[in-house]
């Protein structure tokens, strides 16, 4: 059983995740009181880090272990990462328009994890398999780096409205509907798992091909404004910056993995489902560091890049356990 | 369209072997970087090869590739029967025969490895690590009207009493000093020649691409001499008897040797929880040559590997495999299997009689049962100790002991030491490529103060704190309001808005 400390302490981070995408939202109601409403929506997220910080703490001292073992725990840790990143790039960027996205994913992760069985909030001891410190050297920087790729994609929709691609952003946002819904469904429903794979599979290819068909397409009204301009180019900077933050921590997750792996059975590699999914997202984001290098892209087309990195993270993360690929690395079944 | 001009134009760049640095729009900046152009040109044109073009094709091919072999069960994991368990019939005979249920091992995969390597390497050899030798290269100071051309600049004027006067010495001195600490204090390293000033910060940052790419080409390595000499393998042994390694699996393409030792299981035994579950294996193993003189001994669980002449063999699993039991002193093996906790074997007497013979997975004592088919649960007869003998009817049956068996797992993994390199060098290389480089120069000359500057990563960043620094200075020093050229993004050329 977990106190209920801890759970004020949760709940409390996830409904300020929710009351910081409101007043994110509402501060553009007003160009008169904007900046004091993204001074409270910044404050009301803060609580609600600092609040998450402490209850994961708990956590950890109530179970005696290091709290990152189950669904749960790395989706508690998922909405700890995206609302602190966040914190961290309002701070160094001054930007706005990406909280309430950033809201919007870290309180559909509590929603999610709020969703799940009991068994799942409770601590209870580890699996013998699980008992070992990489478990800690391995898991935190793969959970953080998918937060990272999260908002790197988030940041890659604003590029996408700042530019005027507006069409682009609404094939983009459908595909990211349409396979978090085909995520929700594998997880809470008994629909066929067949049908759910195809849907995120067929969503993300046909999404984002859209969407670079679609570029062509530019509101001018917002393209040719000046402050749209600056705008664009400052989101798709942050994306950049998500992704050579998320990208080290990606690889150093990986590694690790393959150092415990060969720790306890002998083998660094043996092309399991999640860890051939994990290889798939860094190989594309090694592609798309490359095309930032080349500078063979346009910002809109990296944008959509970046969305696509968002569905494969997306994959990784959550789908490949909720949607019935299976492996060796499920949080175990709940259904 | 602003972002399709940028495109040819770098495009045209590349084709003319436009090196590195395009993101240095300067040109006294770009001057430390286009000495290598020529050459490098000249140089690329004989490869095809090193295309990054072609490197981002590859990977994305290779991550498509690895994608499906995700979502197929793979049969050189998992085994063939998974195939069919995940599709129809129909659909897994296609899969196999056109090689996706076993992708790693698929022609394509191996020419995609192939040429992303070749790719690889000569790409870091032409592009990559020639840049290297600009690392020590340190940028010149530079003038008002260059610093002008920077991508991020700010240019001041010095408020004085009449507007022809210079301003007093000691305050532009005071100024550079002042900068000088504000930078340092923001990381960058600093020089001051006379009115001069330039900053430099995360030079490491360049290393990233070729501490990077030497990581990779060294896991390649590692990869390539266990692939080429390594084995690796999996054999359940019985209690007393060896272990060798003939049955052991390698790469088709394969120049190393198998030992000719032997590994000879001298005991194996398992450790419980209180609740009866597994808690430990043990096996105790002796290395002997084919004369059985012992060379190496030791005790190995789970976790804990005996290693000798670079093969580690490994406890992976445990069971009780046969019963030796006697009947009236003729001895038989029965096999043993495993039921639950238990393990047991069944020895049909006639048509409508069966004893079953049970143990727990310590095997100290048998357990008797007879079953008829008439009866609901079979009927406990008698529990005998190891070594003991009954009588049942007119046969006396003595439990001789019990004969477990230790899954062994061995491998030999010649080039680990090089990929673990390797992995520590990745690490480090990714994390570098996160710090950004970037240059800060400044210049007054007569009452004017020039600021201005570039990096190639995280710009955005870089001009706001390039803006707060000023923001700071004008309210330390006197400066005429206005700016003069301002450095609003519209001042900036259409290739610096778009490009990182
Ligand atoms: C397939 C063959 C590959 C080729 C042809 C290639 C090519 C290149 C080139 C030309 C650069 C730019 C160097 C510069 O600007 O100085 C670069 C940088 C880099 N490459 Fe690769 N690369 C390959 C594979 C990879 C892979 C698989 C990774 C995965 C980690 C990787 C990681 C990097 C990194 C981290 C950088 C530095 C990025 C930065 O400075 O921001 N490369 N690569």
């Amino acid at each position: 059983m977990s106190s209920d400390f801890q759970l004020v302490l949760t709940n409390t981070a996830g409904l300020s995740s929710v009351a910081s995408f409101w007043v994110f939202v509402a501060s553009n109601a007003s160009k008169r009181f904007q900046s004091v409403t993204l001074k409270v929506a910044n404050i009301v997220m803060l609580i609600g880090f600092i609040a998450l910080t402490i209850a994961i703490i708990t956590r950890g001292i109530e179970a005696q272990r290091f709290p990152l073992a189950n669904l749960y725990e790395s989706l508690l840790w998922f909405a700890w990462a995206t609302m602190g990143g966040f914190l961290y790039l309002s701070r160094a960027y001054g930007i706005q328009q990406l909280g309430w996205l950033a809201s919007l994913v870290a309180a559909t992760m509590f929603l999610y994890g709020s969703w799940l069985p009991q068994s799942q909030h409770d601590i209870t001891p580890l699996v013998p398999a699980l008992v070992s410190y990489w478990r800690q050297i391995h898991v935190p920087p793969l959970i953080i780096s998918y937060a990272m790729f999260f908002l790197a994609g988030l940041s890659g929709l604003l590029n996408l409205w700042q530019s005027g691609r507006l069409r682009s952003l609404a094939f983009c946002i459908g595909t990211i509907i349409a396979a978090s819904s085909a995520i929700g469904l594998g997880t809470f429903s008994k629909v066929d798992t067949l049908w759910l794979q195809l849907l995120f599979v067929g969503s993300s290819i046909v999404g984002p091909f859209a969407a670079f068909r679609a570029l062509g397409k530019i509101d001018p009204a917002i393209d040719q404004s000046q402050s749209s301009r600056k705008a664009a180019e400052m989101y798709d900077d942050v994306g950049y910056r998500c992704v050579s933050i998320g990208f080290p921590l990606l690889t150093i997750g990986i590694i690790t993995g393959g150092l415990w792996a060969n720790h306890a059975w002998g083998s660094y590699w043996s092309w399991d489902p999640k860890e051939s999914m994990a290889l798939v997202t860094w190989l594309s984001y090694a592609a798309y560091i490359h095309l930032r290098i080349q500078r063979e892209l346009s910002a809109e087309k990296l944008s959509i890049v970046s969305v696509i990195g968002l569905l494969l993270t997306l994959l990784t993360y959550l789908g490949f356990n909720s949607l019935g690929f299976g492996g060796l690395h499920s949080y175990g079944k709940f259904k | 369209m602003a972002t399709e001009t940028l495109k040819t134009e770098e495009n045209q760049k590349e084709d003319q072997g436009g090196s590195s640095d395009k993101a240095s729009t300067s040109g006294i900046v770009s001057d430390v970087t286009t000495s290598k152009t020529k050459p490098e040109a000249a140089r690329r044109q004989l490869s095809p090869f090193a295309s990054v073009k072609l490197s981002v094709t590859l990977m994305s091919l290779m991550a498509l590739t690895i994608l499906i072999g995700a979502g197929c069960p793979q049969e050189s994991q998992v085994g063939q029967a998974k195939v069919f368990e995940a599709f129809d019939r129909q659909t897994a005979e296609f899969l196999i025969r056109i090689g996706v249920s076993d992708i790693f091992h698929s022609p394509w995969f191996l020419a995609l490895t192939a040429t992303m390597t070749l790719n690889m390497i000569v790409v870091s050899f032409q592009r990559v690590f020639p840049k290297l030798w600009q690392y020590n290269k340190s940028l010149p100071f530079l003038r008002g009207q260059d610093i002008a051309k920077t991508s991020v600049h700010h240019i001041l004027k010095f408020a004085s009493a009449t507007d022809s006067a210079q301003p007093a010495t000691h305050q532009q001195a005071a100024l550079l000093a002042e900068l000088s600490q504000r930078l340092t204090k923001m990381g960058y390293k600093v020089k001051i020649d006379g009115l001069k000033l330039k900053g430099e910060y995360g030079k490491v940052g360049r290393l990233a691409p070729s501490t990077t790419h030497v990581g990779l080409l060294t896991l390649l390595l590692g990869v390539t001499i266990t692939s080429w000499t390594g084995f690796n393998g999996f054999q359940p042994i019985l209690l007393d008897e060896k272990l060798n390694f003939s049955d052991s699996q390698h790469s088709k393409l394969w120049i190393g040797k198998l030992p000719q030792w032997q590994v000879r299981v001298d005991g194996t035994r398992r450790e419980n929880y209180s609740s009866g579950e597994a808690k430990q294996w043990f096996s105790k193993l002796t290395c002997v040559d084919d004369k059985g003189k012992v060379l190496h001994q030791g005790e190995i669980s789970v976790n804990n590997p005996l290693t000798y002449e670079g093969v580690d063999i490994y406890q992976s699993s445990w069971g009780l495999a046969k019963l030796a039991i006697s009947f009236n002193g003729h001895k038989r093996e029965l096999d043993l299997n495993p039921m639950g906790k238990k393990y047991a074997c069944f020895l049909p007497l006639d048509q409508d009689t069966v004893l079953i013979m049970s143990l727990t997975s310590e095997g100290q004592n048998l357990r008797l049962f007879a079953k008829r088919r008439e009866w609901q649960a079979p009927k406990l007869i008698s529990e005998i100790d190891a070594g003991k003998t009954i009588r049942l009817g007119d046969v006396d049956l003595k439990f001789e002991k019990v004969i477990p068996i230790t899954g062994l797992q061995y491998k030999c993994d010649p080039g680990l030491p090089i990929t673990y390199v390797a992995f520590g060098i990745i690490m480090l290389g990714v994390l570098l490529a996160a710090v950004p480089h970037r240059h800060v120069w400044v210049a007054i000359e007569q009452n004017m103060f020039y600021i201005g500057g570039n990096s190639r990563k995280a710009k955005v960043g870089f001009e706001r704190s390039l803006d707060n620094l000023v923001q700071k200075l004008r309210g330390e020093f006197a400066f005429e309001t206005d700016q003069i050229v301002d450095s609003a993004p519209s001042a900036k050329t259409q290739e610096e808005q778009n490009v990182v």
